[in-house]
């Protein structure tokens, strides 16, 4: 073996990040994590198809005040329930929180990190190895729950909304995705760091009156809940209590700085650590 | 040189990993014999860029490397721990890290299938990690490390699990490889192992390094302390009968699915391991180990002078 004259440029960040993501991806949807939020995300699938199956006996399966509730506020209520308030930021912190954590546990991490690569891309990289694989877990939950809710009459009508719940969740896994990975890439006890923002500080922050639910991720998902909910029956009532939610840009830009801001500090803080003596 | 370093020292909170480290690796083949704990993984991790000094500095191919990712396009590495996605391919690993330095996805191809070929792993290459044995992982190590041909070999305790044969095409490898331009620094705990791949070792105990140079006069040393083999055979008895008419072995001890042997010729010794092995005669001998009690012996005394 002879130093070979003709090698190729070190990949610049984006290009290192698209590679590792290629090496991720693979590991992280066949991954034993994987398969248990996929049943996890089948919870929703499962009360939407007893829902069905009572509604298909002649029963009215849901009534508010008395009112019986379509199948597409019913849709709207389970996307906010349980998709938004529980799947995404569970999703989030479990994945977004092992992106660096699992290559040190497995100590496979120095396999990347004597490459020349920067460090932060091989975060960057993994992260969007969680989008795609987290998108992938989220999308067929949601479809099947929406076609089991809503019937094939309403489906034109409220295609538009359902498309933006799609969006929505995409938004959502993004912004907690960056926010733990992040919190992952930073902190020695990320899952748990993850999981009292999550279920302590942002149930908290949301109740308290005044300021403190701007500090929260699900303060700007919530705000973009009720324009992608139908406006009737349920929805009404979950709009009366998001009343004082921020306007839709505001949301949206809030999340995509929620993203921006944690992927640089996650990068700098994968550019600074020392991980082999976490081994 | 390949490797400089200025008073380079690492410590864990209270404790020292390497205390006040100035060495000049020069190029070719050189060894870092040390026991466990001597500090070896502490100075690999600083001059692979895994961690960073707590004082002093560390140049690698005249660059400093914390930081400096660029510089691993001239660097391989065959880090000591035995982990790897498993499941994937051994083809399918090596050619998605050999992809981080920058190759196409033919040219990553081309380059793993040569890389597993030079470790003699084509067989195997489709096969996934997780159904290897620990020698093949070994290989298949070395093969991420070698196959974007780099300038610097940096080799971690290479030959750990290996059987005798395949230790021996190994080392082969290596002295074939820096023959070709390329420069090895590889650790590990056994002197003969590193005997057999060149006379330049930097000696390393305590997080200090204890002396350097030419490897002959720390030989004599060990030739005056009995030696320590584990070996792992089917017929150990057979095995145990043939070693025994050895006049070097001092004792023989029988452990479970294999035997220590203590020999006060060393060389001979490894060397007859190792055509038993290739013979066949007494059936598979699929591990030799050397605990390093062998070495702190010789540190012990060196540590004396």
């Amino acid at each position: 073996m002879s130093a070979r004259p003709n090698l190729p440029a070190p990949p610049t960040f984006w290009n290192g990040a698209v590679r590792v993501f290629s090496l991720s991806l693979g590991e992280m949807l066949w991954s034993r994590r994987t398969v248990f939020l996929m049943l996890v995300t089948g919870m929703p699938v499962f009360v939407a198809l007893v829902l069905r199956l009572v509604q298909s006996s002649g029963i009215t399966p849901v009534r508010v005040n008395s009112t019986p509730v379509d199948g597409a506020s019913i849709f709207g209520g389970m996307i906010w329930i349980f998709f938004l308030r529980f799947i995404v930021p569970v999703l989030g912190v479990f994945y977004g929180t092992s992106l660096m954590a699992d290559e040190v546990e497995d100590r496979t991490i120095t396999y990347l990190f004597t490459r020349p690569i920067r460090r932060g891309a091989v975060l960057v990289g993994k992260y969007l190895a969680f989008l795609v694989c987290t998108t992938l877990v989220v999308l067929p939950s949601v479809v099947l729950v929406y076609f089991l809710l809503v019937p094939l009459s309403q489906v034109a009508r409220t295609f538009v909304a359902f498309a933006a719940d799609l969006g929505l969740l995409a938004l959502g896994l993004a912004a907690y995705g960056g926010l733990f990975a992040f919190v992952g890439a930073a902190l020695k006890r990320p899952l748990v760091s993850g999981l009292v923002f999550v279920f302590g500080w942002e149930q908290v922050a949301l109740l308290v009156p005044g300021y403190l639910k701007r500090f929260t991720v699900a303060h700007y998902v919530q705000g973009l809940v009720p324009h992608a909910m139908p406006s009737d029956g349920v929805a009404a009532v979950l709009q009366a209590v998001l009343r004082n939610n921020p306007p839709a840009w505001l949301c949206i830009a809030a999340l995509a700085g929620i993203v921006a801001v944690s992927l640089w500090l996650g990068v700098k803080a994968v550019e600074s650590r020392e991980y082999v003596l976490d081994q | 040189m390949i490797v400089a370093s200025e008073h380079l020292s690492k410590w864990y909170g209270q404790v020292s990993g390497l205390n006040d480290v100035t060495i000049q690796v020069p190029p070719g083949i050189t060894g870092l014999l040390g026991p466990n704990g001597a500090g070896k993984s502490t100075f690999m991790k600083l001059i692979t860029g895994q961690l960073r000094p707590s004082k002093g500095q560390v140049r690698v191919l005249g660059e400093p490397i914390w930081g400096n990712p660029a510089l691993f396009q001239r660097i391989g590495f065959c880090p000591e721990q035995d982990s790897f996605y498993d499941r994937m391919t051994g083809r399918e690993w090596v050619t998605a890290l050999t992809g981080l330095h920058g190759f196409d996805e033919k040219a990553a191809g081309e380059a793993a299938a040569k890389a597993i070929a030079a470790v003699e792993l084509t067989e195997a290459a489709d096969r996934k990690i997780g159904s290897y044995s620990k020698g093949m992982r070994q290989r298949i190590k070395l093969a991420q490390a070698i196959a974007h041909e780099p300038e610097l070999l940096i080799l971690d305790e290479p030959l750990s699990g290996m059987d005798p044969l395949m230790r021996r095409r190994t080392v082969k490898q290596i002295k074939e490889w820096a023959r070709a331009g390329t420069s090895v620094l590889v650790s590990s705990h056994i002197l003969h192992e590193i005997e057999a791949m060149t006379s330049n070792i930097v000696l390393i105990n305590n997080g200090r390094i204890v002396a350097e140079g030419d490897v002959h006069h720390i030989r004599d040393l060990i030739d005056e302390h009995p030696h320590t083999v584990s070996i792992r055979a089917q017929q150990t008895h057979a095995v145990a009968r043939e070693l025994l008419a050895d006049e070097g072995v001092v004792s023989v001890r029988f452990e479970p699915g294999g035997l220590v042997v203590e020999t006060a010729r060393p060389d001979a010794f490894y060397a007859r391991v190792t055509d038993l092995a290739a013979s066949g005669r007494l059936g598979p001998i699929t591990e030799i180990t050397s605990p390093d009690d062998n070495l702190q012996a010789v540190f012990r005394y060196l540590v004396k002078q």
